[in-house]
């Protein structure tokens, strides 16, 4: 360790860091840095969220996404801050109240990260759209916390035509909707693609078709000759190839059928032990219905493969429709099987037999990836596109985890509220069960629905009003919710509507602190799953209900 | 033009004359109020609500909140809006950089200062009229009767000891006193993964009821460490559990130190490189030497929210409060679980009855502190046995250990002779677990 610094190191008082010593950014950012890696933190960071109604819930949603950093927000509200604003909103202060909410919020949240830039129109939505839809449409993702019914779809409207044009944007609007104890997050967006689920495993160990070179090391080793120390180090990849490999030369070809068969596989196996802890016969034997599970195209995969946009492609697709296409050329040819990963779990064995097997594993990616990026060329060529259209990290990507890729096709706000299209089908189908939350669940996202029209009617939330009786506003929004459920008059609706109703005009559609910072979790967490392109994110509503502490999902 | 805002204030200083027109102003509770004075269809029907709710919560609940981290800055937040206003928090923590993505009551000036005062401060600079107190230190440096004085307790640890230890005194306090009885709200989160709890000392499940539930940690075999190394983890083992002792003698490993840390990753690359093992890195050898979590603050702001409105219905009793256990998944859609863990009738905290352990006959007692140290529901590492004739094994002191140490390789059954109770303590236990021997 060299002691001694330079003159200009020793005055200026700065001493390099070394390269791989972290900076401040990615001190900073360490703990999120290991769910979504620098590529996910680089979308976060050219991510530009509108945030439409400066509630408590809006603002505890751009916390969660002003502190990982993304690049910036603008918060649109036309509303002076009131008292009540300030005491259920975070991001608010008394000295706030008469100031225009927008501005007093956007002030608290981009002091939470230097990093982030904020800013604040403190203007109508209902003009914006119609004087600048072009500025609502610079935006990478939307979210509309509590903002009035009829202007929300006009912003779903206005997101979804957008999308639709080949090369438009397609702007996720999550929408929020809460009252009391009750909430509900939505999505809307035309199609979303996952680039990394990230599954438990990407392996693709395929002991039931070894590839060549793996099957010849199986059969190279001789393991009667070998020292006790290697035999007991062998890794169990190894020995369930050999073994295989060496009965499929006495049962025609075949691998071990009938559960007979697999036992004496076993017991073949047991033999070969030459000392009795020999852990890596254990694991061999634990992982031994390997050999007989077929290896195949994952089933989510094939149902992407006959997708009209990846059998289709043409030059204005998306990457990740250029690359399954190519994936579906790919397999098929033999093997019929995805590309070969190079990832490899551990296992008992001694490091040289390790890294031997890791780098069988490691050639065949290679080979298959040369194999993939040949065809994706002449695809490529094929719909016109340059040969480097699609960047080598994000083929490599595809290549090594193929089954923890994704497409989400989303459905336009419009059909929900309507209650057309998926909507439709749940309501017909729907069965209260009171040991299944989840009926529950949709019983609120019909009442809430039921309350939006009342909205609309009456320009005002159910239970609202602050003292007295709610009855009259609970038999409306049964009124109105019979109509969506197909009941005629004389028909009452089920109890369990009666009460989600009750709870939901309790609450007057005024926000708890709590249920703010729950559904703001939700909603960041979700935008920075559509940002990142990473995980899967919800499709496409959710409802949670904080009385009972359950939620439940529902793609309508 | 916007004041800059510190301390989570304009200026740090505020405007005394809105501030008191707007603490006067009982019409800003109007969206909380609104649940109070109401009744919904699942509120029990003891529920009168109305000013004697709102007067407990606002002026007489006390409430402790126990962390200031991840979770605790969001439980802080939400508690102070919802309208508990005497909140008392403790940490032993001081700020890092690397919290600053998710503990939102710290900024990059706060680092190295005192979380619980820098939380405590934020908040009632931000949220005037309440008043949170801050205690700098540990949980266990205040006797029974300092817990006694809340009504409430919300823990956003990140420690699985000091959760039983906190447990543990709420349920002995409940068993010594009826009245005693305070609600225990757990919160923890792992990534897109959480869970949030509510425990009533002696009347449900408790914490040490569920220990079996958690994942046992990595444990890499001490042979691979040493001998057969594959991944860089087990080149970063090596460095940190192996070579640094050797080298470093009795200097201790501060893994907060990036000397330290790069020592160990310089290390550890060298043994990869000799073994021909890819993939240590800077961020790696920290992880597995710091055992290091990946946190968000969406996750805490989840869980957090779900503890804090156990607590305002707890203390309201405005709706029915979570019995008793609520997981969260958040990594593919949004996923929750709630169900009801059952008490167990044998846990050494809460229940009565003792834990049986199986031996074998030809089990020495080595072989027999094995098995204990392998049981998922006691996660123990270093126990002291005893039985009715006196200590069979304890580690220390050092005058019992080597009374007893010739212990270990005899039989079970012929140092216990016709005994079938033993009596198990550990560092990690809060409590004594009673043990009846079963031969098999």
């Amino acid at each position: 360790m060299d002691d001694s610094i330079d003159v200009t190191h020793a005055t200026t008082g700065i001493t390099e860091i070394p390269s791989y010593r972290p900076d401040a950014k990615t001190r900073r950012y360490d703990r999120q840095l290991r769910l979504w890696a620098s590529a996910g933190q680089r979308s976060l960071e050219s991510a530009r969220v509108l945030l439409v109604g400066c509630d408590a819930t809006g603002c505890q949603a751009l916390k969660n996404l002003v502190l990982p950093g993304i690049s910036h927000f603008t918060i649109l509200s036309p509303d002076l801050t009131t008292s009540q604003d300030v005491a259920t909103n975070f991001f608010l202060h008394p000295d706030s109240v008469g100031s225009p909410i927008a501005e007093q919020s956007v002030k608290y949240l981009t002091e939470l990260n230097p990093a982030v830039d904020g800013s604040a129109r403190v203007e109508e939505l209902s003009s914006l759209l119609v004087s600048e839809p072009d500025f609502i449409t610079s935006f990478t993702l939307i979210i509309a916390s509590n903002i009035e019914p009829s202007l929300e779809l006009q912003l779903a409207d206005l997101l979804w035509d957008v999308s639709n044009s080949v090369g438009g944007p397609d702007i996720p609007l999550i929408s929020i909707r809460n009252s009391g104890f009750i909430g509900r997050v939505e999505i809307q967006l035309r199609e979303h693609s996952v680039v990394d689920t990230h599954p438990d495993t990407t392996h693709t160990l395929r002991l039931d078709s070894p590839f060549p070179s793996l099957e010849q090391h199986a059969r190279s080793l001789d393991l009667f000759t070998m020292d006790s120390m290697e035999h007991s180090h062998i890794p169990w990849v190894v020995l369930l190839v050999r073994a295989a490999s060496i009965w499929k030369e006495s049962h025609g070809g075949k691998l071990p059928e009938t559960s007979e068969e697999k036992a004496e596989f076993k017991e073949v196996l047991k033999k070969d032990k030459v000392k009795g802890d020999e852990e890596n016969y254990e694991e061999a034997l634990a992982q031994a219905y390997r050999v007989w599970s077929k290896s195949e195209v994952p089933w989510e995969i094939k149902q992407l493969l006959e997708d009209d946009s990846v059998k289709n492609v043409s030059s204005s697709s998306k990457n990740l429709h250029i690359l399954l296409h190519t994936l579906s050329q790919y397999t098929a040819t033999p093997p019929h099987l995805p590309p070969t990963s190079p990832s490899l779990p551990d296992m008992h064995s001694s490091t040289t037999s390790y890294v031997h097997l890791q780098n069988l594993y490691k050639k065949e990616y290679q080979s298959d990836l040369a194999r993939f990026k040949t065809l994706l060329a002449e695809v490529l060529q094929e719909i016109g596109l340059e040969d480097g259209t699609i960047p080598d990290e994000e083929v490599e990507g595809f290549v090594k985890n193929v089954g923890g890729v994704g497409i989400i096709k989303g459905t336009p706000s419009r059909e929900r509220k309507e209650g057309k299209g998926l909507i439709a089908q749940s309501i017909a189908d729907y069965q209260y069960d009171e040991y299944d939350g989840s009926t529950t669940c949709f019983a609120m996202e019909l009442a809430l629905l039921a309350s939006e029209r009342f909205y609309i009617a009456h320009k005002r939330w159910p239970g609202v009003k602050a003292k007295g009786d709610m009855s009259e506003d609970n038999r409306e929004v049964e009124e109105i919710l019979k109509g969506i459920l197909g009941k005629n008059d004389l028909e009452e609706v089920d109890d369990i509507f009666v009460e989600c109703i009750a709870e939901i005009t309790r609450g007057g559609f005024g926000t708890l602190p709590t249920t703010a910072a729950f559904l703001g979790g939700i909603v960041a967490q979700e935008a920075i799953k559509l940002v990142t392109n990473q995980y899967t994110p919800l499709d496409n509503t959710v409802i949670v209900n904080l009385v009972k502490s359950e939620s439940a999902k529902f793609k309508l | 033009m916007t004041a800059a805002v510190h301390n989570g204030i304009p200026n740090g200083v505020a405007s005394s004359s809105k501030l008191a027109s707007y603490l006067s102003d009982e019409s800003r509770f109007a969206s909380i109020d609104k649940i109070l004075d109401r009744r919904g269809p699942w509120t029990d029907e003891r529920f009168e609500g109305g000013q004697g709710s709102k007067d407990f919560l606002r002026n007489q609940s006390k409430i402790l909140v126990i962390g200031a981290g991840g979770l605790g800055c969001e439980i802080l937040q939400n508690l102070a809006l919802t309208g508990f206003n005497d909140i008392h928090v403790i940490d032993m923590d001081t700020i890092d950089i690397s919290n600053l993505n998710r503990q939102f009551l710290f900024r990059e000036s706060d680092v190295g200062k005192s979380k619980a005062l820098v939380a405590a401060e934020f908040v009632m600079n931000r949220v005037p009229g309440v008043k949170v107190t801050p205690y700098h230190g540990k949980i266990q440096d205040h006797p029974l009767s300092f817990y006694e004085q809340f009504n409430i307790v919300v823990a956003g640890l990140d420690s699985i000891s000091a959760r039983r230890w906190i447990n543990a005194t709420l349920v002995q306090m409940a068993q010594e006193d009826e009245e005693q009885l305070k609600p225990l709200i757990d919160g923890g989160t792992e990534g897109f993964k959480g869970q949030a709890r509510v425990i009533l000392p002696t009347v449900t499940s408790c914490y040490e009821c569920s220990i079996d539930m958690l994942t046992p940690p990595t444990a890499f075999p001490i042979c691979t460490i040493a001998n057969t190394p594959r991944l860089p983890e087990h080149c970063i083992e090596w460095a940190s559990v192996l070579e640094w002792p050797k080298v470093h003698k009795d200097k201790k490993l501060d893994t907060d130190d990036p000397d330290h840390i790069e020592w160990l990753y310089q290390q550890a690359s060298a043994r990869a490189a000799q073994f021909k093992i890819e993939g240590v890195t800077w961020a790696l050898t920290q992880g597995v030497v710091k055992n290091i979590i990946p946190a968000i603050a969406s996750t805490n702001a989840i869980i957090a929210a779900s503890c804090c409105n156990e607590a305002l219905k707890i203390a309201t009793a405005c709706a029915p409060y979570l019995n008793n256990y609520m997981m969260y998944v958040g990594n593919d859609s949004v996923y929750t679980y709630t169900f009801e863990h059952e008490k167990r009738p044998e846990c050494p905290v809460c229940g009565g009855e003792s834990l049986t352990a199986d031996a074998g006959k030809d089990w020495t007692l080595e072989r027999f502190i094995e098995s204990l140290t392998n049981r998922q529901d006691l996660q123990i590492s270093k126990p002291s046995l005893s039985y009715s004739k006196g200590a069979l094994f304890w580690p220390s002191p050092p005058d019992v250990y080597k009374a007893t140490k010739s212990n270990l390789d005899k039989l079970l059954v012929d140092l216990l002779g016709d005994e079938e109770g033993i009596v198990v303590t550990d560092p990690a236990l809060p409590v004594s677990v009673n043990l009846s021997i079963n031969y098999v």
